[in-house]
């Protein structure tokens, strides 16, 4: 063998197509003697389901539930592979709403959801939640919806307070109906406090944008590459580019460990956040920013971003087990309760709108109504078609911006190798 | 030649039985033990290499001439399409340029290092196990911590080396987005990693040179720096090109460093917003589980092999030309 760790990283990477079809004529085993129904489930970050697994098997005694929590970017990585492989899947997966037009494509490896009955479920979701998880007009359910990240503006009050400019939540909210009053905003802000930064990263803004548009980067009617073409893409691009241009964004990439750090440090003063988002700024900001963030109305009115879908793959030994437990997760009841706990925002009207949500209100950033800005937020929300490549060429548009924030590139230049490299990964 | 080990066997006896009276298969099987078992108990490293190397080897040479989606499987047979393709790819060049820049700047200053280290630990230290066992304590420790803390060291904006470099004067260095800087903050990560382990190495094969040399040569007046270069350092010529071949097969595949450094991890899986340091295992890893696009990853996994082994054949070839002079 080779000396390295890394050795075997390749060896995996080269051979995991060739492997997992190895062993998959070897089945699992399969607990016999035990009649218990063992159901797994897979997730990625904080799906708010720990408490009510525990009540689904004490009003189930013969189902046994394992949760498997993975991080994001691997959890649809080893998805894909477990898949191809035919073994080693959850019986039940969660898939997130950029993946899920991708995983569209390989519905045979999933159980259409429709046979189990799903199809009477339709009307407790907002429409287009329902639809971005069915295909074939809507004769084939590959997922249920879970969450959805309707959007807002998250703020450093202090920060803003240093620069001059409003607190109070409803009066940052005016501030900037459109995106072009954030970057007069940003401008201000820069002019009064040059040394701390006016938002964390260009990419989010600039997904934001694009995620308050019907078509991104493929066209609704017929799925084709139309990010060189599509003058929103430029738009959005162009907008998000000028504040790294301009040096107010702290260059950061979303969610990383420095974004952590950025924000224990407070070096920039906003970030857009869809609702699951709060939960990561509490993380990286720390007990100490307690109250110092607040949430205020996105420029655009809202958008969707991100919320995820559970799905059953073949390969399980209980489909109908885990279709049981996948419908009663994400009824609206069980909704309301996870995002009381979690943050996340249920996609049911029923959920969404009941009057214990939208009187819910978060202590630390403020104590900002959530339930009712995040509610009133879906209620505008017009979802953004995601191509079936979706997943392959956002990363390269993200390259891009982070090319002009670092100051390697100009906006145009940028933008056109980053059309031209998208182009290839489609192709 | 195989009656001696009988006879051995049979001395044992408190009253020994003439050879003659054995039956004949007993003979037969005697034979049968010392010609065919030696196979059987090299038997498994085979059985072992066959299941997990040779067949997913071969297995990913015949994915490689498909158009193959990583879930769906194969869509149709497209012969040699995916290599002509890899050569006009301008990743696929970056990548392996890339790969053999980090593999120049971490290889050279680790085994030049490791020489000089083993060089120090080979005289009397006092608590010699101590640090002996210390230079290899970085190996130890898990290449995913190390990665996390080196990324922490080379951050841009509230990193420890760029406040350092502050301290005297110099502007802070974006770590992730200059190609130069890159490969420097990931070869200074395999460099701590594998210096202690190839000192080691080094060490052991240095404790094996005759101590009566470095006397005469000493008693000739030379300087410890003279008898460095002149006797030890040729005297374990071959523990050195043992260890640049080791080097180069790792280097080519470096892939967890440079992943974990670059922020946007397996998300992107790029190496920086422009490639600046991604290797060709991490565009293998791109290609094959980010696009799913398996048989052009499988196809870039052939080549890295063929990279691989034209560099182990030539190490080869100098190992016997080098070690045959000494």
């Amino acid at each position: 063998m080779s000396r390295t760790p890394v050795g075997r990283t390749k060896a995996a990477a080269a051979v995991a197509v060739a492997a997992a079809l190895v062993t998959a004529c070897g089945g699992g085993g399969g607990g016999a003697g035990d009649d218990k129904v063992k159901l797994s489930i897979g997730v990625f970050s904080d799906f708010g389901f720990t408490n009510l697994i525990k009540e689904y098997q004490a009003a189930h005694p013969n189902v046994e539930v394992e949760q498997r929590t993975v991080k994001m970017e691997q959890h649809h990585t080893q998805l894909a592979t477990q898949l191809a492989g035919g073994r080693g899947a959850a019986d039940i997966v969660a898939i997130e709403e950029g993946n899920i037009a991708q995983f569209r494509q390989s519905k045979d490896k999933f159980v259409n959801l429709a046979d189990h009955g799903a199809k009477e479920l339709e009307s407790r979701w907002a429409p287009w939640k329902w639809n971005q998880g069915t295909t074939d007009d809507g004769n084939f359910v590959l997922g249920l919806g879970t969450d959805m990240g309707s959007l807002a503006l998250c703020y450093r009050r202090d920060l803003f307070q240093a620069a001059g400019l409003p607190t109070e939540r409803d009066e940052v909210g005016k501030l900037w109906p459109t995106w072009a009053d954030y970057l007069k905003v940003a401008d201000t802000f820069t002019a009064a406090t040059p040394g701390v930064k006016f938002v964390d990263t260009a990419q989010n803004v600039y997904k934001a944008i694009l995620d308050q548009t019907e078509e991104g980067y493929f066209a609704k009617a017929d799925d084709s590459f139309i990010a060189g073409t599509n003058e929103k893409v430029a738009d959005a691009f162009e907008l998000a580019a000028s504040l790294g241009e301009k040096k107010q964004t702290s260059a950061l990439t979303p969610f990383s460990q420095d974004w952590n750090v950025a924000l224990k440090q407070a070096s920039f003063a906003t970030t857009t956040c869809p609702a699951w988002a709060l939960a990561l700024i509490k993380a990286g900001a720390g007990d100490e920013a307690a109250g110092k963030w607040d949430v205020a109305a996105a420029p655009g009115g809202g958008g969707n971003w991100g919320g995820s879908f559970l799905a059953v793959p073949k390969q399980g030994k209980h489909p109908e087990e885990a279709y049981e437990l996948a419908k009663w997760l994400t009824a609206p009841e069980q909704q309301k309760r996870i995002f009381k706990e979690t943050g996340n925002l249920p996609s049911e009207p029923a959920a969404y709108k009941d009057p214990e949500v939208t009187a819910t209100k978060n202590e630390y950033f403020n104590s900002a109504p959530v339930g009712e800005i995040f509610g009133n937020s879906a209620e505008n929300l017009k979802p953004t078609y995601r191509g079936t490549k979706d997943a392959k060429v956002t990363p390269v548009f993200n390259n891009a911006l982070s090319r002009v924030e670092t100051g390697k590139q100009g906006t145009a230049e940028s933008f056109a190798q980053a059309v031209q490299e998208a182009g290839d990964a489609v192709k | 030649m195989t009656v001696a080990p009988e006879r051995a066997r049979a001395g044992r006896g408190v009253d020994p039985v003439p050879p003659a009276r054995r039956p004949p298969w007993r003979d037969r099987l005697d034979r049968w033990d010392t010609r065919y078992t030696p196979y059987l108990v090299v038997a498994p490293f085979f059985v072992v290499f066959g299941v997990f190397g040779l067949y997913p080897l071969l297995y990913t040479a015949w994915v490689s001439l498909h158009d193959w989606q990583l879930v769906d499987g194969a869509e149709r047979f497209v012969g040699l399409a995916n290599y002509a393709e890899l050569l006009s790819d301008e990743n696929f060049w970056n990548a392996l340029v890339n790969t053999i820049s980090l593999f120049l700047l971490s290889t050279v200053p680790q085994l030049l290092a490791a020489l000089g280290l083993a060089a120090l630990l080979d005289r009397g230290l006092r608590g010699r196990s101590f640090w002996r066992a210390g230079v290899l304590l970085p190996n130890v420790i898990s290449v995913a911590a190390v990665a996390l803390v080196f990324a922490q060291l080379f951050g841009r904006d509230f990193g420890v080396v760029n406040s350092l470099l502050g301290l005297v004067g110099i502007d802070p260095v974006d770590w992730r987005a200059e190609t130069w800087a890159s490969h420097l903050a990931i070869s200074s990560m395999v460099v701590w990693r594998w210096t202690g382990y190839n000192a080691l190495i080094y060490l052991a094969a240095m404790q094996s040179v005759p101590k009566d040399t470095y006397e005469s040569a000493m008693l000739d007046g030379a300087s410890r720096w003279r008898v460095f270069w002149s006797i030890t350092v040729p005297s374990i010529r071959p523990t050195i090109l043992f260890t640049v071949v080791v080097s180069t097969i790792g280097g080519m595949q470096l892939f967890v460093e440079p992943q974990l450094f670059d922020p946007g991890g397996t998300a992107t899986g790029t190496g920086g917003n422009d490639r600046q340091f991604q290797t060709l295992v991490m565009y293998l890893y791109e290609k094959g589980f980010r696009l799913f696009d398996a048989g052009y990853s499988s196809a870039i996994a052939w080549m890295l092999f063929l990279l691989v082994l034209v560099v182990a054949l030539v190490n080869f070839a100098l190992t016997r030309r080098i070690a045959s002079k000494g």
